[in-house]
């Protein structure tokens, strides 16, 4: 049940940390998703060509690419970072459904060999903490929360918001890189859209943990035990009749909502959120 | 024009064309499938109109409330629990009566959905793009649990029973072209939109409160009860979408039911920008981009493609959205 937890919050915990960094720099990221779903699916196309660290590679590069350009549309070319997130996703959706009609191979991802899990999961475990470290104690993650926090004054003490959150976005790149290369390494094979909104959930779990690194990790192992324990009670009775599954996976989904209803507590967004 | 947008231009009309390339057809070749397959003939024309139908209609609930300054990503989950609630009420009153009552219930059903969005926006102001993003899944899980379970219809699939013939929205046909009338609705309502937000003192405070909170509230205008109507509103025409699909075209309701209408209305309303009439040049486009998608395949395009359309437009018509309203500032 532990391994079963830690294997679904894994992926949810690196997003968020990506998640992390682009939003306290001040930039709304509902691009996790496809960023997870891109880097996927890059590493089902080149680790039966490149092995596994090419797959690794290769998600990673893609994650950032698509971060880049999360950053200039919504840096350079002012466009709402809602909006631009939703492109993104659109792009990654396509784009991925294009490559693995086109290049990936199944059979041949599922046989190529893989790196161990083991990896993904001490990585996610272990960033929550450098990530709070980094923002906590060392300049540049003391300047990204300035920036996040408040662009108008960084920019008046002299710090240039564009290029610190340039640096946050390609923080999200590999954090939502490792995210979706650990996806496709779980399975060995890419199917259409497989992170089934696991991005959507990262950024939940990120904003019910008020932006804080290490209660990001509480919140993405919560819901990756409520995930473990749906996959668990499938079809076990309650009372005499059984709980569809739909509901278990609906309940961290539920969960955000009334959350977000105000009963977590105070506000703590980031007050420099998708500002210019 | 700058040169920026004109890169960004140039340089989504270039990944498109490597992206045709890549698949190994000739990118003219596929501009001329796409257009005999989507426009050629009339049973084509009607296929495209019939694609573009929920599209405007999903396209004008996304549109209201982005007038708001409102994104409700939740079109889709509302869409979902509309088409449901439309198709369990047809089968319980079947006939032209419970036609109208199959409408009025699925956008009850849609409004109901969008409800708790802006409620939360309006009074705890969390962002509707998360409460909606959560509450398609929601509806998205909660649907498919009810078509699998207590309203399924006897049999292997995961579906309702089909309603009867006579519940259900006519369609005509001009010059050999089968046309519904809810698309005709579809247009009208546009039409009354463009007129409500123009003419009308609710629609005037929705528009105020989208293009500056803050000075509407200084201006007297009830923000919060603003929001919530929106919201509701959205959800409404987003669940009637929903009906209008199942009286139309499906005529029952399914698992799987949406091929991602929500979120092509999505683009189809970023697309009319600020112009409510431009809805529906905007559908037709996706209409065809929709049929497309199916045609492009048997060329050995993998569908995904449109979807990258999509994304492309989505970010194009948001960059030149911002310079003019940045040349008018």
């Amino acid at each position: 049940m532990l391994e079963l937890t830690i294997s679904r919050a894994a992926p949810l915990v690196l997003a968020a940390m990506g998640g992390y960094t682009s939003e306290r720099s001040g930039v709304i990221n509902i691009a996790l998703e496809g960023k997870m779903l891109s880097a996927a699916c890059a590493a089902a196309v080149l680790t039966p060509r490149f092995g596994p660290w090419g797959g690794l590679a290769g998600g990673i590069l893609v994650a950032v690419v698509l971060s880049i350009l999360h950053w200039l549309a919504t840096q350079h070319y002012r466009i709402d970072h809602v909006v631009s997130g939703m492109a993104i996703n659109a792009l990654a959706i396509g784009g991925t459904n294009f490559a693995n009609a086109k290049f990936a191979d199944a059979g041949r991802s599922a046989q190529a060999a893989h790196l161990p899990l083991i990896m993904f999961y001490a990585i996610a475990l272990i960033a929550p903490i450098g990530v709070w470290a980094h923002a906590k104690y060392t300049r540049g993650g003391l300047r990204m929360v300035a920036v996040g926090s408040d662009p108008d004054k960084s920019r008046l003490v002299g710090l240039q918001p564009v290029f610190i959150r340039l640096k946050g976005q390609v923080a999200t790149g590999v954090f939502t890189g490792l995210a979706g290369v650990l996806l496709f390494t779980e399975t060995g094979v890419f199917s259409d859209n497989m992170t089934a909104g696991q991005g959507y959930i990262a950024l939940a779990a990120l904003i019910l943990s008020g932006w804080r690194p290490m209660w990001a990790l509480v919140a993405g192992l919560t819901f990756g035990f409520f995930s473990a324990l749906q996959l668990k009670l499938q079809g076990t009775d309650f009372f005499g009749s059984s709980i569809p599954s739909e509901a278990w996976s609906a309940l961290p989904h539920i969960v955000t909502i009334i959350a977000l209803a105000g009963f977590a507590g105070r506000n703590r967004t980031p007050s420099g959120l998708g500002k210019p | 024009m700058n040169w920026r947008l004109a890169a960004l231009c140039i340089g989504g009309v270039a990944l498109l064309a490597v992206l045709v390339i890549v698949a190994g057809v000739s990118p003219l070749e596929a501009a001329k499938s796409l257009f005999s397959g989507t426009l050629g003939t009339p049973s084509n024309i009607a296929g495209t109109l019939r694609e573009t139908t929920p599209l405007l209609i999903a396209g004008i609930a996304v549109f209201v409330a982005l007038r708001a300054g409102l994104f409700n990503i939740g079109v889709e989950g509302q869409f979902l629990v509309g088409a449901m609630a439309s198709a369990v009420i047809g089968l319980r009153f079947p006939g032209p009566g419970g036609v109208v009552l199959a409408i009025l219930g699925g956008m009850g059903a849609g409004a109901l959905w969008a409800l708790p969005a802006g409620l939360i926006k309006a009074y705890r102001n969390g962002h509707e793009v998360i409460t909606t993003i959560m509450l398609n899944t929601v509806a998205d899980r909660f649907t498919s649990a009810m078509v699998s379970g207590p309203i399924k219809a006897p049999g292997g699939n995961t579906s309702t029973l089909p309603l009867t013939p006579s519940t259900s929205i006519p369609s005509i046909t001009i010059a050999g072209v089968e046309i519904s009338t809810a698309l005709f609705f579809g247009v009208l309502a546009t039409l009354g939109l463009a007129w409500w937000l123009r003419h009308m003192v609710s629609g005037y405070e929705l528009e105020a409160t989208g293009a500056n909170r803050t000075a509407a509230k200084y201006a007297g205008i009830e923000t919060r009860r603003v929001t919530v109507q929106a919201m509701v509103i959205s959800g409404a025409i987003a669940g009637l979408a929903g009906s209008v699909q199942v009286l139309a075209f499906e005529h029952r309701f399914y698992a799987g039911f949406s091929p991602g209408y929500g979120f092509d209305a999505l683009g189809v309303a970023l697309l009319a920008a600020s112009q409510a009439v431009a809805l529906v040049p905007a559908a037709l486009l996706f209409g065809v981009l929709a049929k497309g998608a199916t045609v492009l395949q048997i060329d050995g395009i993998p569908k995904g493609i449109t979807t990258v359309v999509l994304g492309v437009l989505i970010l194009v018509a948001a960059a030149i959205r911002y310079r003019r309203a940045k040349a008018i500032a």
